[in-house]
């Protein structure tokens, strides 16, 4: 799933260590979910919105062919 | 490969595997002082060679605690598929070999080999994680 996380991180000079501490999880989490290699739980992907003050749909995007189905 | 042994839950779990695997050794090398080849199967023995499974089930209550106590989901999905995959593989090969057995004079597999078999599992496992997310894991 492609998402927004890299754009995010960069607009506050994040790393991707520093936002892994942010949310609790290990850095190659972070660069898994970023490079679309995992699609985060329910959960996690809520408090990724919940740091970035957003909505779960500003972050993750569809997939064409899933908003096609 | 990336580090991943800054979790928690992978320096628990290495410090519960040394011990054990040092209490396995132990266990079998006083169970073949003990036990003469070919020894019958009386209270004994059966109790004496006993004492080195019960350290392979603290490697099995180990792995679990792993995958319990490991709270970063994507590591503790590498682990998961890594085991999935060293379960196959054990499964994949004792089954097959099982019906040669049934069928042919092909000599017979001890169960024993059954555990080192998914050990290898573990390390193939740990080879694709690598090669697909550069993470491998650390069970």
């Amino acid at each position: 799933m492609k998402n927004r996380l890299k754009l995010l991180r960069a607009e506050r000079a994040w790393s991707q260590g520093d936002l892994a501490a942010h949310l609790g999880i290990s850095r190659q989490s972070v660069n898994a979910i970023e490079t679309g290699k995992y699609d985060p739980s329910l959960p996690l992907a809520f408090r990724i919105a919940d740091l970035f003050d957003a909505r779960i749909e500003d972050i993750f995007l569809r997939d064409v062919e899933e908003q096609g189905a | 490969m990336t580090k991943t042994s800054r979790n928690p839950a992978y320096r628990r779990y290495t410090r519960r595997m040394i011990p054990i695997s040092l209490a396995y050794v132990g266990a079998v090398g006083l169970a073949s002082r003990l036990i003469p080849d070919n020894a019958a199967a009386n209270g004994a023995t059966v109790a004496i060679a006993l004492v080195p499974g019960l350290a392979a089930l603290g490697w099995i209550w180990a792995m679990a605690r792993l995958l319990v106590e490991l709270d970063d989901e994507y590591l503790r999905m590498l682990e998961v598929r890594k085991f999935l995959i060293a379960t196959g593989f054990a499964l994949s090969i004792t089954s097959v070999w099982g019906v040669l057995e049934l069928f042919t004079t092909v000599p017979a597999l001890p169960v024993f080999f059954v555990w080192p078999l998914w050990c290898v599992g573990l390390a193939l496992g740990q080879l694709v994680n690598w090669r697909q997310t550069g993470v491998a894991g650390c069970a």
